[in-house]
């Protein structure tokens, strides 16, 4: 039986090492005497391995025995404190587990929480001015039938409608400029003369403003 | 699992002083050496050796005697050093220390004159930094069986208990890893060989 150059390489590890049974080290020292690229590969690899294995072991940092020697004497304490309680060493070995466990997710973890309290603090001032909002009492009397409404005649001259409203979205006060002075009051006189729209949606959504807002009615001439 | 492995355990479950000042002065060295080849950087291995032996501390109740003390260990060490290289790599680029670097050659100076002569320790030297740079280059499967095996003398069998591996997969590994870096090394010594002649 004989080796192919192939297979002689594949027992390289074992033949450099000496790990060899003694009948293949002789199959493949005879195919090295006649194969000269196999002795050359050979040569290389033995020679490898001996200049790895001369190779200068890194000596372990001072500082690293004093740190090793630190936790050695904690956790030797701990095992003292816990010697004769079953229960304290269950504990301990689930909590270290439970620690490494959790050890990759902490930094991922704590990033979301502080994100989370950012964006919450952020928005939270939102939430509450909207909840008062919507509890916004719109005058209920604006709605009754019974409303003294008084229509204003327009005429061919224009009205001019001013509503005042204060930060909460209430209108504090109204005038009507009218030309003819034919009209005029304001809110605290006849406080069902203004028909308020209900926008509850509108309400549960936007932030109120202080300001003012000017309607202008102009009159409409049709020819016949 | 020897006699004397099975003595430790037992001062090491007790919690005798004296039993875990031999497991450090057995064990630190070794441990450090693999961490450091396998990641290639102190810092790094530093680390990780903290994490060894804490977790080597806290485990050792826990510890079947299934395996030799000593293959246990290594299994821990090379374990946290891949987790360790894995997790580091998605998260952190390469960082450049503030702090000097220890001139290891420095230790060369304070030896008596009867040894190599500087020549020797500049080759000697080369041929390290040579062999540790193409070491990198390694597949890192690769790179361990061939630390435990060269660097670490580890026996076939005792690289296949650390490793969880047949033991035709250590035979694999170590020739594979071996010609790799065979293979790295020609080609820094062909790139180098180039340069000195341009």
């Amino acid at each position: 039986m004989s080796f192919s150059c192939h297979n002689v390489k594949l027992y390289s590890p074992e033949y450099v090492d000496g790990r060899l049974l003694p009948g293949d080290q002789y199959l493949i020292s005879s195919h090295l005497s006649d194969c000269e690229a196999c002795t050359a590969y050979f040569e290389q690899v033995s020679a490898l391995r001996g200049t790895v294995r001369r190779l200068a072991a890194s000596p372990i940092p001072q500082d690293l025995q004093t740190k090793l020697r630190v936790m050695a004497s904690r956790e030797r304490a701990s095992v003292e404190a816990t010697r004769g309680s079953r229960w304290c060493a269950v504990w301990d070995k689930w909590r270290f587990r439970l620690n490494a466990l959790m050890r990759p997710l902490a930094l991922p973890a704590t990033g979301g929480l502080l994100s989370s309290i950012l964006l919450f603090g952020t928005f939270i001032l939102t939430i509450g001015t909207t909840t008062r909002i919507v509890s916004y009492e719109v005058p209920l009397n604006a709605y009754k039938a019974e409303a003294n409404l008084v229509p204003v005649e327009l005429g061919s001259h224009t009205v001019i409608l001013t509503m005042s409203f204060d930060g909460t979205g209430r209108m504090a006060d109204y005038a009507m400029a009218d030309p003819t002075c034919k009209y005029s009051a304001d809110l605290k006189a006849q406080p069902s003369s203004i028909s308020m729209p209900s926008m509850p949606t509108v309400f549960a959504v936007a932030q109120p403003i202080s300001g003012d807002i000017q309607i202008k009615f102009l009159p409409l001439a049709f020819r016949q | 699992m020897t006699d004397e492995d099975a003595r430790l355990l037992r001062g090491l479950r007790a919690g005798i002083e004296s039993a875990y000042e031999e497991l450090l002065a057995r064990y630190q060295q070794p441990v450090y050496n693999v961490t450091y080849r396998l990641l290639g950087d102190e810092s790094d291995a530093c680390d990780v050796v903290q994490e060894v032996f804490l977790k080597v501390f806290r485990s050792v109740g826990a510890f079947r005697e299934r395996s030799s003390l000593k293959t246990w260990i290594y299994r821990i060490a090379v374990n946290e050093a891949h987790n360790h290289r894995r997790w580091f790599s998605r998260h952190r680029k390469r960082e450049v220390s503030i702090e000097q670097e220890p001139d290891r050659q420095h230790t060369y100076d304070l030896t008596a004159d009867s040894g190599p002569s500087p020549f020797d320790y500049a080759l000697d030297r080369e041929t390290r930094l040579l062999i540790e740079q193409a070491l990198t280059e390694v597949s890192p499967v690769f790179r361990t069986a061939v630390v435990l095996r060269d660097l670490e003398d580890l026996s076939y069998e005792e690289i296949a208990e650390i490793l969880q591996v047949s033991l035709g997969t250590v035979k694999s590994r170590i020739l594979r890893g071996r010609e790799a870096l065979r293979r790295a090394l020609s080609q820094r010594l062909e790139s180098g060989l180039e340069a000195a002649f341009i």
